[in-house]
């Protein structure tokens, strides 16, 4: 590992020492992204509470995303971090989106006799055309 | 990552920091960034699995996942949301104490932190008792009586298992927070050298991550 991260990129190295020479950290970025994060939570509690039906997922999982856009970032570091950190984390990512992808889209698209007994969703759209009503396991 | 092993740093670098086998502290802490990173990717993968879960029974049962998720305290849920961003905000404040040469700050941001932490649980605790008060639990155990459809065990499933994995990794950030108070106090770490701290600190915003999807998924629907 000790290899991987650091191999090849003289770049990386000055950049760092650039930053040590500034030692211009400062804490009002965390306080900033704080104020940030406490308006998105207002946001996500008084959109949420309306249940705005269709888009209220959609919105919400965009806050939630936006939130944690700002927790990785600055909290975490990833703005200042190596590109072989951020393609860790990215990855990660990648597959996360790719198992709810295919697992959502395996659902959504099941039939009747698939989907447990008493779910109300995705039963006669779903329902394969050549079936006659009572050929239909309940 | 402010930490080169320039001479004005490397006077004040406690011994033992740098293994034998890195060439300088910059690629050590640059190993052990990229580490910590794929040890978060995994607990990402980890959550993600149970989120998959979720999303399955939420699209086969809208109505019962909606029915119960607004039998859910959401004054308490909200609480919480705001306590771990603020713990998440402490620690990150910690690191920049600490990076500033500032222990004593540090500490005390690790200290409201493990506080923080400590309120999240308490909270958790006692939306937990109403819900064994109210037999609002997994599987055969389900007897709540003010949901009675298909579906609404399989919410109270998921539900146990997502914050009480969440919890269990706040109790595993408060062990590491604490470990890193007492080597704060002992005063390991400074301009010079912070991975440490930083590791832990990336941890604990994980588990705000994590808490972050949960909050409207569990408590908004």
């Amino acid at each position: 590992m000790s290899e991987s991260g650091p191999s090849g990129r003289p770049t990386r190295a000055l950049h760092l020492e650039d930053q040590h020479g500034a030692h211009a950290h400062s804490a009002i970025p965390y306080f900033l992204v704080w104020v940030a994060l406490l308006f998105f939570t207002a946001l996500t509690y008084l959109t949420g509470k309306q249940h705005l039906g269709t888009w209220a997922l959609a919105l919400a999982l965009t806050i939630a995303c936006t939130k944690s856009l700002l927790v990785a970032l600055i909290f975490m570091h990833l703005k200042d971090s190596s590109g072989t950190t951020r393609l860790v984390f990215a990855t990660s990512l990648v597959f996360v989106a790719l198992l709810l992808l295919f697992t959502v889209a395996d659902v959504a698209t099941r039939f009747r006799p698939a989907t447990p007994a008493g779910a109300p969703f995705g039963t006669e759209r779903s329902q394969p055309e050549g079936l006659l009503e009572h050929e239909v396991p309940e | 990552m402010s930490h080169e092993a320039s001479a004005g740093a490397g006077a004040r670098l406690p011994p033992g920091i740098l293994a034998h086998h890195f060439s300088s502290l910059s690629r050590q802490n640059e190993a052990m960034q990229l580490g910590m990173w794929l040890f978060l990717a995994t607990e990402i993968l980890l959550f993600a699995g149970l989120f998959t879960g979720y999303s399955v029974y939420r699209f086969q049962f809208p109505e019962a996942f909606a029915a119960c998720s607004r039998h859910l305290e959401l004054s308490l849920g909200t609480v919480n949301t705001l306590v771990l961003i603020t713990s998440s905000l402490t620690v990150a404040l910690s690191i920049h104490y600490a990076r500033s040469d500032r222990p004593r700050a540090a500490a005390v941001c690790l200290v409201l932190t493990l506080l923080f932490a400590l309120t999240f649980l308490g909270i958790k605790f006692v939306e937990y008792s109403a819900h064994f008060h109210e037999k609002s639990l997994p599987g055969k155990y389900y007897a709540f009586e003010e949901v009675k459809i298909p579906g609404a065990a399989m919410f109270f499933s998921l539900y146990f298992l997502m914050t009480g994995l969440h919890g269990l990794h706040v109790v595993a950030g408060m062990s590491v927070l604490s470990w890193l108070l007492w080597r704060t106090l002992q005063g390991r770490y400074s301009s010079a050298y912070y991975t440490g701290l930083e590791l832990g600190g990336l941890y604990w915003h994980l588990v705000d991550l994590v808490w972050i999807f949960l909050y409207p998924l569990l408590y908004l629907i």
